[in-house]
């Protein structure tokens, strides 16, 4: 029986971004520990070391004293411990049974699957925790809810001493969330060591012992969750010295005409959205991961479909079926998946600048080469972007710099309307200042900017206006002057009452 | 001087230059007669229609597609054109206009199997291919169909100078690729949408256009391939160019294109056609039998992707100790 689990001077920096400094904590046997901390604050990697998918660059792992260095998820599931991941990491077309006993199936004398034991032995675990599943179910026919709970009876079935949980009600309804608390609670009286990483106060004062606060890759505190409350916690989460970066930003308040007026958009997503943006102004999205607000911009942007709704660039109805439509428009979109949407990894850095206005750089049907060259130098220069060349592959600069060449490929078209989608996620403080500068010159200079992020104080700091978005609808407007980080979240979270 | 050893060294396509050298070196010593003018033409005529037919498929592999059914449109080709002459009796110009015609559908098809049936590119092509070879026996009942025409057959074997015009077309095919592909903006696309098809789609690109024209490209080379080789054989043959298409992923494999897509250069890709074919040719010269050349063949593939990979890994290390 493991008694806890103890993170030591746990460190790890991923090419530019120090992930997680010197972080360490224990969680007991018998408890649930939640980890908190804002986007970027370094839960995942956290897991990440724990389940052996990373390997921290100081620091170690120990159980009951025990140091213990993981090289491979097969170590860390050998020495007990189970993380059940945000992304559901079950086999969809194999049943629930074959799910649970993945790696360890029983067999027969001749070799081959005993199917009956197979069968018994997994209705046997269903039974314990109540679950209304059967093992020939097939995973891809049971709703996300129950292939998370397929997971965690893998997790129990490996007699694995700690799980620990990723975000695992981030797309569970509340009927849901009620059933895998009470699973949570069997393993809390089976004497596990439970990680449950989230975002989500309400249910870390439901479900917690004690609470762990990272807050940039560091430990912040440790908390008896009976002995704080959310104001608390948000507090430790926040206030990060972010402060003096905003204030020193160069911003004038000279907000324009209506450029872009969107009015009760509808799609798959999103239901009723409307708002204005204006001219020189920086229009901030905030919401909870899924909240619907790069489903709204991919709508405008003409990526999804849209069933209703209407779209008016400076005062004209425009209509707008592909990218090619909306960057015709005037509008720029750079997405929040740096790596998925936006860089073309192999190729260099001049030609991920030019894609959008390669147009206008043929001349009798070839490619001006110097044009472009030189077009992608200016922007390296008047970016700052660190780059040994314009011909290196875009894929060996760093995230902040990738991110500022995307920046750049929208700036060259002369965009009236930029909408950014988490531009500093993923880079490093120094990088998110200098584009953060960016966008307030650009503003200056004119252009509407429409700025979605997840860390609120980027979102005050340097919004002129503030949507605030939950499960696809917009919840509330607040201007910079009356908007506090408690606003938000509560306009954020509030669920339906 | 050191500009050019500058070029040499960052060009990634030194280590195929120096495999070629080393391919024809070690052939010259084995058989004297491999290193002869007249030998270089049979290379280069071998060369001709894999040559074709590889320009297309390095365009769609660096498109990120790929097409299994060039082999099949070659052979399909050169027996229709076999029958347009001989049962209905047309003349040069219009059989080539048809053939040309039948070559774009089948592009057009392999293009909506892909773009609106969303049919991942190699099965979609693997069902055209199995379709045309079909088609190819039935039209012409399941055997060879002779052609006399004069003009066409002089296409297919007739040479200009001592050199086969199918090599020069080879060449100002391979020159007019070149320069698409790396000048133009429908070039430029192509790498993209390889690179990152939605990245591609969000920079305002419009993929399923450039893969239509992708696959158009590749059945209408892969049509003139098995034009130009039914001229020279005086026939159309509903069995010939079986396993054309895979030559042709070969070369364009061993020419350094990623099979991922987004990368790689024609330049590599006309350098590594002509590894295979001097390859193919010195093994012939030397008697080695046909099923050890075949090994031999596939060795080849094995050790240029090998060197490819441990360069790889070199490289990331290189730039991890930065």
């Amino acid at each position: 029986m493991v008694q806890n689990i103890e993170f030591k001077n746990i460190s790890k920096t991923f090419v530019t971004v120090r992930a997680l400094r010197d972080v360490s904590f224990v969680a007991n046997a018998g408890e649930v520990c939640a980890v908190v901390g804002e986007n970027g604050a370094g839960k995942s990697t956290l897991l990440k070391i724990l389940s052996g998918d990373l390997q921290p660059d100081k620091g170690s792992l120990f159980i009951d004293g025990e140091e213990k260095q993981f090289r491979s998820p097969q170590e860390a599931i050998a020495s007990g411990i189970s993380v059940i991941y945000q992304e559901r990491q079950v086999m969809p077309y194999l049943t629930v049974a074959e799910n649970i006993f993945m790696e360890d199936l029983p067999v027969k004398k001749n070799r081959l699957i005993d199917f009956k034991k197979l069968y018994t032995n997994t209705q046997k675990i269903l039974d314990e925790f109540n679950l209304p599943i059967k093992p020939t179910d097939r995973v891809r026919d049971l709703s996300v809810a129950y292939q998370q709970m397929v997971e965690i009876m893998k997790a129990y079935r490996r007699n694995s001493e700690i799980i620990a949980f990723d975000e695992p009600t981030s797309s569970l309804s509340e009927a849901e969330i009620d059933m895998l608390f009470k699973v949570i609670e069997r393993l809390k009286e089976e004497r596990k060591v439970i990680l449950y990483v989230s975002h989500r106060l309400k249910e870390i004062f439901h479900i917690s012992e004690t609470v762990v606060v990272l807050k940039d890759g560091r430990f912040v505190t440790k908390l008896r969750t009976a002995e704080t409350d959310e104001q608390q916690l948000v507090k430790h989460m926040i206030g990060r010295d972010l402060g003096d970066v905003f204030n020193t930003l160069n911003r004038e308040k000279s907000i324009g005409k209506v450029i872009l007026d969107v009015k009760g958009l509808t799609t798959d997503r999103i239901s009723d959205v409307s708002f204005k943006l204006h001219r020189g102004e920086i229009l901030g999205f905030a919401g909870l991961v899924g909240a619907g607000r790069t489903e709204t911009m991919k709508a405008i942007f003409g990526a999804d479909a849209v069933h209703s709704g209407e779209i008016w660039v400076e005062g004209k109805r425009v209509n707008i079926k592909s990218p090619a439509d909306a960057i015709a428009e005037g509008i720029g979109f750079c997405s929040e998946d740096r790596i998925a949407e936006g860089i073309f990894r192999v190729r260099p850095v001049k030609e991920n600048m030019s894609v959008v206005i390669l147009e206008q750089l043929v001349r009798n049907g070839f490619i001006d080469f110097k044009r472009e060259a030189r077009i992608a130098k200016d922007q390296v220069t008047a970016l700052q972007i660190k780059t040994p060349s314009v011909m290196t592959k875009i894929i060996e600069l760093s995230g902040g710099n990738q991110q500022k060449v995307l920046l750049a490929r929208w700036l060259t078209s002369n965009p009236k309307i930029l909408i950014l989608d988490e531009p500093t996620r993923g880079i490093d403080v120094g990088a998110k200042a200098e584009i953060y500068r960016l966008i307030v010159d650009l503003a200056n200079s004119g252009l509407g900017i429409i700025f979605i992020s997840s860390e609120l104080p980027e979102i005050i700091g340097l919004s002129d206006n503030i949507v605030v978005m939950r499960e696809g609808r917009i919840s509330g407007f607040l201007t910079r002057e009356e908007a506090t980080e408690e606003d938000i979240l509560t306009l954020a979270m509030k669920s339906k009452e | 001087m050191r500009h050019i050893i500058d070029v040499f060294k960052r060009s990634e396509n030194v280590g195929l230059v120096v495999v070629l050298i080393v391919v024809i070196v070690v052939f010259s010593v084995l058989q004297s007669s491999f290193f002869t003018v007249p030998n270089f033409i049979n290379i280069l005529f071998a060369a001709s229609v894999v040559g074709m037919v590889m320009l297309g498929e390095a365009m769609l592999i660096i498109g990120g597609q790929i097409d299994l059914s060039p082999g099949s449109v070659a052979a399909f080709s050169g027996v229709l054109a076999a029958i347009l002459f001989e049962r209905y009796d047309l003349s040069v110009l219009p059989v080539v206009a048809i053939v040309i015609a039948a070559a774009v559908l089948i592009g057009l098809i392999n293009s909506q199997l892909v773009n609106f049936l969303k049919i991942q590119p190699f099965i979609a092509t693997l069902a055209t291919m199995s379709i045309f070879r079909g088609l190819a026996h039935i039209i012409c009942g399941g055997s060879s169909v002779h052609i006399r025409d004069r003009l066409f057959i002089y296409f297919g074997a007739g040479r200009i100078f001592g050199i086969p015009i199918s090599i020069i077309f080879l060449i100002v095919v391979s020159v007019i690729f070149f320069i698409i592909l790396n000048r133009t903006r429908f070039g430029r696309h192509v790498y993209m949408i390889g690179g990152n098809e939605t990245a591609a789609r969000l920079a305002g690109l419009n993929p399923e256009r450039i893969k239509v024209a992708l696959y158009i490209i590749t059945s209408v080379l892969a049509s003139i391939g098995g034009m130009l080789l039914a001229g020279r054989m005086n026939s159309g043959q509903p069995v010939a160019h079986n396993g054309l298409e895979f030559d042709a992923i070969t070369v364009v494999i061993l020419g350094g294109v990623s099979f991922s897509g987004g990368s790689g250069t024609l330049t590599g890709c006309f350098i590594a056609l002509l590894i295979l074919e001097s390859f193919k040719n010195g093994l012939l010269v030397l008697n080695v039998p046909v099923f050890w050349q075949q090994v031999a063949r596939g060795l080849l593939l094995v050790i240029a992707l090998s060197i490819d990979y441990f360069r790889s890994i070199r490289r990331k290390k290189a730039s991890k100790d930065q």
